[in-house]
C-alpha cells in the first residue's frame, strides 16, 4: 500500500515539471483524443438513438445526455482550479498555475453550454427561457466567477504574477462556493433535484441513465483532452525561453 | 504576552493614522455618502414613484446601493499607501501584516460603512420601508458592509494600480451570499418573523472573513513585491 502511495506521489511530482508532463501529455494525447471520442459518440448515440422517450417530456428530455454531463463539469472543473490554486499558493508549482489559466476558458465554456441547454430544454417543459430559480442562478454566478478569474489573468501583464493572483481567488472561491449555493437554494427552488447522487440509486430508469453515465464519463475524457492539449501550449509559450524546447523544436 | 500587546498597538497605531488622514480629507466620508444616495434616487426616477411599488423594493434597493458604494469606496485603499512607501513599511516591521491591513479596513468601515448606514435610514424613509424593519435593516447592513470592505479590500490589492471596474467584477460574485442574507433578513424582519438565525450566519461568515479574506489580502499585495 506504502509503495502504490510513494509511486502516486513520485508520479505527481515528476509531473509538475514542465519538460516532463509535456512529453506525458504528447505521448497519451492520442489516446485521449481516441477515448474522448469514442465514449462521446457512444453515450450520444446510445442516448439518442436507442433510450426510450419519456413518458411526459417525449423526446425533449433528450438533451439531457448534453445538459447534465456539462454541468457536472462546469463544477467539478472549478473544484479542480481551486486544488491547482492551492498547489501553487502552497507550493509554488509552475504547472499548477498553468493549469489553472487553461482550465478556466474550458470551465466557463462548459457552463455556458449548461446553461444554453437548460434554457432549451426549460422552453418546451416549463414554458418559459429562464427562470430565477436556486439552480439556475447558481450557474449563472459560476459563469461570472470563472469570468472574474479570467478577467483578472489576463489582466495582469506577468504571467507567473497573473498565475498567483487566480490562484488566491480560485481558493477563496471553493469556501464560497458552497455558501453561494446554499444561500441561493434558501432563496428559491424549482429546478429537480440531482439526477445522480453518490448515495442513492437513481430515479430514472436504467435505460435512460446508464447512457448519461457514459456520457458524463465521455464529457469528462473529453475535458481531460481539450485540457492536456491547451496545456501544452501554455507550457510552450511559457518555457520558450528554456533550453529544453529549443532543444525540442530546434536541433531535433 | 509581549508580542500580542505589541501586535496590538500597532493596530491602534494604524487605526488612529488612518482615521486621521481620512477625516483631514472630507471626500473620502463624503463621496461614498452621496454616491450612495444619488443611487438611491435613481430607483425611483427608473421604477416610477408608486408608493406600494417602492415600499417592497426598498430595502433590495438599499442594500444594493450599500454594497456598490462601499465597494467603489473601498477600490483606492491601498493606493496611496503602496505609492508613498507606507505599505513597505508594514512588510519590512517584523509585526504581522494582516493585523494592520485589518486596521486598515476597519478604518475605512469606519468612515465609508457608517455614512452610508446613517444615509440608508434617511432613504428608507424616502422608500417607504416599513418602519418595522428598521432595526433590521441597520444591523444587517452593519454586518454587511463590514464584510464588503473586507472583500473590497482583497478585490483592491488584487487590482492595485487597475481599473476599478477590474475590482468590482472580481468581487461582486463573490458578495452575493451577503446580498442575499442581507435581504433575507429584511424580508423576514418585514413579515415579523424571526430573522436572528440569518444574523448568526451573518455574524459567522464575517468571524472567518476577518482573518481569511486579510490573509489572503496580504498575500495578494505581496504579488506587486516581486
Amino acid at each position: 500500500m506504502n509503495r502504490i502511495w510513494s509511486g502516486i506521489k513520485n508520479w505527481l511530482i515528476a509531473m509538475g515539471s514542465p519538460p516532463l508532463f509535456y512529453r506525458w501529455a504528447t505521448s497519451s494525447l492520442p489516446w485521449l483524443a481516441g477515448l474522448a471520442f469514442l465514449m462521446f459518440s457512444a453515450g450520444l448515440i446510445w442516448g439518442i438513438g436507442f433510450s426510450p422517450a419519456d413518458y411526459k417530456q417525449g423526446d425533449v428530455y433528450r438533451i439531457i445526455y448534453i445538459h447534465v454531463p456539462s454541468a457536472i463539469l462546469a463544477e467539478s472543473i472549478y473544484l479542480l482550479m481551486a486544488v491547482g490554486g492551492f498547489i501553487s499558493m502552497v507550493w509554488r508549482a509552475k504547472i499548477a498555475g498553468m493549469l489553472i489559466n487553461s482550465a478556466a476558458p474550458l470551465g466557463a465554456g462548459f457552463t455556458l453550454v449548461a446553461l444554453v441547454t437548460g434554457s432549451i430544454w426549460g422552453k418546451p417543459t416549463w414554458g418559459t427561457w429562464w427562470v430565477w430559480d436556486a439552480r439556475l442562478t447558481s450557474t449563472l454566478i459560476l459563469f461570472f466567477l470563472y469570468a472574474a478569474i479570467i478577467g483578472l489573468h489576463s489582466s495582469i501583464e506577468n504571467k507567473t504574477k497573473a498565475d498567483r493572483a487566480v490562484s488566491i481567488l480560485a481558493v477563496l472561491g471553493v469556501v464560497i462556493v458552497p455558501i453561494i449555493k446554499k444561500s441561493v437554494d434558501w432563496w428559491q427552488t424549482l429546478h429537480q433535484p440531482s439526477t445522480f447522487t453518490l448515495t442513492s440509486s437513481p430515479s430514472m430508469a436504467p435505460e435512460m441513465y446508464l447512457p448519461l453515465l457514459v456520457c458524463v464519463l465521455g464529457f469528462y475524457c473529453l475535458f481531460v483532452f481539450m485540457l492536456s492539449n491547451s496545456l501544452r501550449g501554455e507550457i510552450i509559450s511559457r518555457e520558450r525561453d528554456k533550453a529544453w524546447v529549443k532543444k525540442q523544436f530546434f536541433k531535433q | 504576552m509581549k508580542d500580542r500587546d505589541d501586535a496590538l498597538n500597532w493596530f491602534m497605531l494604524v487605526l488612529r493614522r488612518d482615521l486621521t488622514l481620512s477625516f483631514r480629507r472630507s471626500a473620502t466620508y463624503i463621496t461614498p455618502l452621496i454616491f450612495f444616495l444619488i443611487v438611491v434616487t435613481f430607483f425611483p426616477l427608473a421604477l416610477g414613484p408608486s408608493q406600494s411599488l417602492l415600499s417592497s423594493m426598498a430595502s433590495g434597493i438599499i442594500w444594493i446601493s450599500a454594497l456598490l458604494s462601499s465597494l467603489l469606496a473601498v477600490e483606492g485603499i491601498f493606493s496611496e499607501d503602496y505609492r508613498d512607501g507606507t505599505l513597505d513599511q508594514y512588510f519590512v516591521s517584523s509585526e504581522p501584516v494582516f493585523v494592520l491591513i485589518f486596521a486598515k479596513v476597519l478604518c475605512h468601515w469606519l468612515v465609508c460603512g457608517a455614512p452610508i448606514i446613517l444615509a440608508s435610514i434617511i432613504s428608507s424613509i424616502f422608500l417607504y420601508l416599513p418602519s418595522g424593519a428598521l432595526i433590521a435593516l441597520i444591523i444587517s447592513l452593519l454586518l454587511g458592509t463590514l464584510f464588503m470592505s473586507l472583500l473590497g479590500a482583497l478585490g483592491a490589492a488584487l487590482s492595485l494600480g487597475k481599473s476599478a471596474i477590474l475590482s468590482a467584477i472580481i468581487v461582486l460574485p463573490f458578495s452575493i451570499p451577503t446580498l442575499l442574507m442581507g435581504t433575507a433578513i429584511m424580508s423576514a424582519a418585514i413579515n415579523q418573523q424571526d430573522y436572528s438565525g440569518f444574523l448568526l450566519i451573518m455574524g459567522a461568515m464575517l468571524a472567518i472573513g476577518i482573518p481569511g479574506l486579510c490573509l489572503l489580502t496580504v498575500e495578494a499585495i505581496l504579488l506587486n513585491y516581486e
